[in-house]
């Protein structure tokens, strides 16, 4: 009885749960990502569509669970914000494997190295946000785990200015290869700017009833 | 048949309570979705059946024995000039003291029938009028001080769940405290004159302030539902538990006392935590203003109807 009163209803053991899963799956996601870049894997590349599939019906679960009476009214907004922000970050990865499939998996090999690093950083980043998102739950100091997501982003920007460098003195075949590179390169570096701003969320959330 | 003109008076009384002090108490936790709003309603009735049953002796005491010598011809105007001003606030949307409006009628109505009225005790109940809200400032100051070291230190999640139950118990306290303070200002000249027993007394006074909850609470509390999503939930139980306590205290001492008051210096008092600057001064003032205002009509038109009816 204690415990159910103090330490969480049913309604939100089963939200936390579901957002948990959720970024479980969006680590899973730039996983598979960052072999298909890899390994040129066609199937790996597969997964990216089904597991965002995945997680936007969870994140329908969660918010419809928040509307039902999840939580103080004071956190629901934020908490739901945050779910968005994070199926965004799906939505950038699945239009970056779009494209990544469209180009049929083969980037030049000056920007390839820079984009598979990059992907490598974003599947860091999800980790990072799962383990800052673990920290609601104790005493952990989750400015610490937002300050490393900062610096992954931070990497990922330097990277980018690079990328870009070389692409602009990369010859491409036809407009539309050119806008394709270049709409992957905007899609990969936007999924970085998403998780960071998930974190910022998580912080918000965390000092919202403090 | 001039018995009903008081008694009239008194249930009007507890019906407008019913109606509008269900939203003080369990006005937070209904919009926070803690407890929905028929079992608010029914514990907000328990609660105040239990607080006149146990506590409300003292204050009963207080407005209708040591304050004035209650009679049926001051207790008819008084409890009808209240009656009425407080349906006009309701009506015209201006905060109005029941307990200010009903002191301030005994005593204006008391004085003009030349009835032996104890000042010394009025000037207590105006003081601790005074008191009472810079008890709650600090108290409720104190308490968002001690969360702040305490509960504030825990995880995110935890500290939502402690919440729920803290906001549900500083709603049954102040329920508590309606039925011990509030409703026994308003039963004690009833009581102390003769016209009724002290227990039917409260039970019938608890079932129309619970009938003024169910019938006419909702919307009020639907409104206050819906605001409470912009207030900190944190600040606000700080607020409503510093004043809860603080009436609670009163109440042991016998003295009527406004918990809308209690609540305005809870606010104030966490707001003062947060420096000076978020407190609206204005509002202050026009509280204050107001504090003075319905005592003092209240008194003038008792004094004034006795005076021509005698």
């Amino acid at each position: 009885m204690l415990e159910k009163v103090f330490f969480g209803g049913k309604k939100e053991q089963q939200v936390t749960e579901k957002i948990r899963r959720h970024i479980e799956i969006l680590h899973t996601a730039a996983e598979c990502f960052k072999k298909a870049l890899e390994e040129r894997d066609k199937e790996q590349l597969y997964c990216v569509p089904d597991l965002e599939r995945e997680a936007d019906s969870i994140r329908r679960e969660i918010v419809s669970a928040i509307y039902e009476g999840a939580f103080l009214p004071y956190l629901r907004s934020n908490i739901c914000r945050f779910v968005e922000i994070v199926e965004e970050a799906f939505d950038r990865l699945e239009d970056a494997a779009s494209v990544l499939e469209n180009v049929g998996l083969s980037l030049d090999k000056e920007i390839e190295e820079d984009c598979i690093t990059i992907a490598d950083k974003n599947l860091k980043m999800s980790e990072m946000l799962l383990i800052a998102f673990d920290t609601l739950f104790g005493k952990d100091d989750l400015r610490e785990k937002t300050l490393a997501i900062r610096i992954y982003e931070k990497q990922v920007d330097e990277i980018k200015v690079d990328l870009i460098k070389k692409m602009s003195e990369t010859e491409v075949k036809n407009f539309w290869h050119g806008k394709m590179l270049s709409d992957f390169v905007s899609f990969l570096t936007r999924i970085s700017d998403v998780i960071e701003d998930a974190s910022d969320y998580l912080h918000i959330i965390n000092i919202s009833l403090r | 048949m001039t018995e009903l003109i008081p008694l009239a008076a008194c249930v009007l009384i507890a019906f407008g309570i019913g109606s509008n002090d269900t939203s003080n108490a369990l006005g937070i936790c209904i919009g926070c979705g803690v407890i929905r709003l028929q079992r608010a309603i029914l514990l907000f009735g328990c609660f105040v059946v239990l607080g006149i049953l146990l506590q409300g002796q003292k204050v009963m005491q207080t407005v209708g024995k040591n304050l004035v010598d209650v009679n049926l011809p001051i207790m008819s105007i008084a409890l009808s000039v209240s009656a009425i001003l407080i349906i006009l606030s309701n009506w015209k949307k201006l905060p109005l003291s029941t307990h200010q409006v009903i002191i301030g009628s005994l005593a204006g109505a008391g004085v003009a029938a030349g009835v032996a009225v104890s000042f010394l005790n009025l000037l207590k109940i105006v003081l601790s009028w005074l008191i009472s809200p810079l008890v709650a400032f600090f108290t409720a100051l104190f308490l968002y001080r001690a969360m702040e070291k305490t509960i504030s230190k825990l995880s995110l999640f935890r500290i939502e769940r402690i919440l729920r139950v803290l906001l549900l118990l500083s709603g049954i306290l102040i329920s508590y405290n309606t039925g011990a303070n509030e409703l026994a200002t308003i039963v004690g000249p009833a009581i102390h004159s003769g016209l009724m027993e002290r227990t039917p007394a409260s039970l019938i006074g608890s079932l129309f302030v619970f009938l003024g909850a169910v019938l006419l609470s909702r919307r009020v509390i639907e409104t206050i539902g819906k605001g409470i999503t912009t207030l900190d939930p944190f600040s606000g139980f700080a607020a409503q538990f510093g004043a809860g306590i603080c009436v609670l205290f009163f109440t042991f001492l016998g003295m009527p006392i406004s918990t809308t008051y209690c609540i305005i210096g809870g606010i104030s008092g966490v707001g003062m935590s947060k420096g000076m600057k978020t407190v609206k001064m204005d509002l202050i003032r026009k509280i204050i203003a107001n504090w003075f205002l319905a005592p003092t009509l209240a008194f003038l038109l008792s004094y004034l109807i006795m005076k021509i009816i005698a």
